[in-house]
């Protein structure tokens, strides 16, 4: 028997909205700890990890391990139907092909009911090994999130340099140059506004830009956004939740390489 | 060829082609062009021509499918075939034949054939000549794509590309290509847009891995299937064809067993070539890899409008369009990938049993929904 609740459906809408973009088809892996994803978009570039930890939910119970498979925009259809602040619940059986997913209005005393039919999804499982990181960003995630945007109207590349007292982010278009710099501050009154570098090596990396314009559709589940970026490798971008991640692994662009 | 899904899960992947951006691979050209000459025709049939008469089809497919895979970042290298080997004589010979076959249709319907049964003839006839090819490397070399002329096979040396790493893949809608031990094998890859066919990527270690076959009992079961080289042995199809190679191991072993049955239904073919023919595939004649260098270039402007438009009449704005792409596909950097970094964790045994059952299962519904049983 599986049976997940959250007080607030708005969480679990979020998540699937930032991460149904990436990948179409996506198992779910629920076990006595809370529920994980992983999945990587078609042209294997971009990667999510996701861990929903139990304590995110009111009341979490998983008997056995199991795997949802689903097909994102079934499920996002019916998530959208309800209310953010009416209360989910999943549930499902030990063995299970449907997925049963219940609304409940507060105040109304309305309860909605939909199952959804479960997939056996195929899918590659990487091994993602600790990569050593060059340096670690943190900003609020708003502001990553107007930037990229910005950004995006001149290039399809960005370019994120660190060194210790600033980040950079740069593109070059056809119509021109464009930078946005930012420099470390503490908000004591608000943590979340802060901007933070902690730096071993400076870096200078380029992403495509399509693929962090689908990151930032998580922007609205944490105030802010942790990147760790490694020369040569791929940047890790985390939001936070109360407990558990939903992490994005970007493979960088290189320069054309003449062999 | 016969090998079937249900037999190799996981080794074939569809895939669409954006996603193969930044990857290098080895076209075979003498197929791709013969693939254009059959396909690329105007409404009525007919193929393309210049104003004196001369075909363009080869050209008209050559520069908008490259363009296409230029447009999606993937980077094409084509490969020509060289000289035939000697045991294909029997299968040119056949093919010559099959064509002079073709003429006396067309000659017989042409009092009162319709046009679609006369162009349907008419695509039998097709070859490709040796000025096409040419035509087809003249123009390669303006779009600034390069080129690689085999000393023998084209396939073989599409192989030899991917397997010395200077491509990700040979592209050929031959499934031979395998014999060869290419990394991946690419079909569909020289479609037209408008066919909407994903291309199918085949991982030739996950078939063999698949079927528990080393490299010589594949290609000696491609052998028995029917290849290019020699016949086949009567009577086996597929199926027993594939059940022999599993029980026996070799050709070698089967003519064994089938001489040593009692009035075999199965004849050997007498002198049959098959040594000779496996050969071919386990050491093919091939420029090795490490001496071939690749070059994508930027394309000759003047000299493409020269060609295209004043010689062989392609519209000299539809040409231009074409350069543009081409200088905007050869310059956006390269995308990595995750697999570069990650490694996949193998499938566990359930879920390989589970992915063959249902490839099974599907396998059987098609066959259900093709044919209806009747008793």
């Amino acid at each position: 028997m599986f049976e997940a609740k959250f007080e607030q459906a708005a969480l679990f809408k979020k998540i699937i909205d930032a991460i149904k973009d990436t990948t179409s088809l996506c198992n779910f892996n629920c076990t006595e700890h809370g529920i994980t994803v992983q999945a990587v978009d078609d042209s294997r570039v971009l990667l999510i990890s996701l861990l929903i930890g139990s304590d995110c939910f009111q009341s979490y119970r998983c008997d056995k391990s199991i795997t949802l498979g689903m097909d994102m925009s079934n499920l996002s259809k019916v998530l959208k139907t309800g209310n953010a602040n009416d209360s989910l619940t999943l549930m499902a059986e030990d063995s299970p092909d449907s997925l049963l997913i219940v609304f409940e209005e507060s105040e109304k005393s309305k309860i909605s009911e939909y199952t959804l039919k479960l997939m056996d999804i195929e899918s590659d499982y990487f091994n993602i090994d600790d990569i050593e990181q060059d340096s670690l960003i943190t900003l609020p995630a708003s502001e990553f999130q107007k930037t990229v945007k910005d950004l995006s109207q001149i290039s399809d590349s960005l370019a994120i340099l660190v060194t210790k007292d600033t980040i950079k982010f740069h593109v070059k278009g056809e119509m021109g140059d464009g930078d946005v710099i930012l420099k470390p501050a503490v908000d004591l009154e608000n943590t979340d506004n802060s901007v933070k570098i902690e730096l071993n090596k400076a870096v200078n990396l380029n992403f495509g830009i399509k693929y962090i314009l689908d990151i930032i559709k998580g922007s609205s589940l944490a105030p802010a956004i942790t990147i760790k970026l490694t020369d040569q490798n791929p940047a890790l971008f985390e939001f936070k939740l109360s407990s558990g991640y939903l992490r994005f692994y970007l493979a960088p662009k290189f320069e054309e390489d003449e062999e | 060829m016969g090998i079937k899904a249900e037999h190799v899960p996981h080794a074939t992947t569809t895939n669409e082609m954006k996603n193969l951006f930044s990857r290098k691979v080895a076209i075979d050209a003498s197929m791709c062009l013969y693939q254009f000459l059959i396909a690329v025709r105007q409404q009525d049939g007919a193929q393309l021509s210049s104003s004196d008469g001369e075909t363009t089809s080869h050209l008209m497919g050559m520069f908008y499918r490259t363009l296409r895979m230029v447009d999606n970042h993937v980077k094409p290298v084509y490969v020509f075939d060289g000289k035939p080997p000697v045991l294909k004589g029997g299968e040119l010979e056949k093919r010559l034949a099959r064509r002079e076959e073709a003429e006396k249709q067309i000659e017989a319907l042409k009092e009162t054939g319709t046009v679609e049964e006369i162009s349907k003839f008419e695509r039998r006839t097709v070859r490709v000549t040796r000025e096409q090819n040419e035509e087809a490397k003249k123009l390669l070399k303006l779009m600034g794509i390069p080129y690689v002329e085999a000393p023998c096979e084209a396939e073989a040396q599409c192989a030899e590309l991917a397997k010395a790493g200077k491509v990700y893949a040979a592209a050929s809608e031959d499934m031979d290509t395998l014999c060869y031990r290419t990394p991946f094998l690419l079909r569909h890859l020289t479609f037209s847009e408008q066919r909407k066919e994903p291309i199918l990527e085949v991982n030739t270690e996950t078939v063999l891995k698949g079927l528990d076959f080393t490299l010589e009992q594949f290609v000696d079961l491609c052998i028995m299937l029917g290849c290019d080289y020699c016949e086949s042995i009567r009577g086996v199809g597929p199926v027993t064809a594939f059940k022999l190679i599993q029980e026996h191991k070799s050709i070698e072993k089967v003519i064994e067993w089938i001489e040593s049955q009692e009035d075999c239904k199965y004849k050997v073919p007498e002198d049959w070539p098959y040594k000779e023919a496996r050969e071919l595939f386990l050491n093919p004649d091939v420029t090795p890899g490490s001496e071939v260098e690749l070059k994508w270039t930027s394309p000759d402007e003047e000299g493409l409008i020269k060609y295209m438009v004043n010689e062989k009449g392609f519209s000299e704005e539809r040409v231009k369009a074409g350069i543009e792409r081409l200088k905007k596909g050869l310059k956006t950097g390269k995308q990595g990938r995750l697999d570069g970094f990650f490694s996949v964790a193998p499938k566990t045994k359930e879920q390989l049993e589970k992915a063959k059952k249902r490839a099974a299962e599907e396998a059987k519904k098609a066959k259900g929904a093709k044919k209806p049983r009747r008793r």
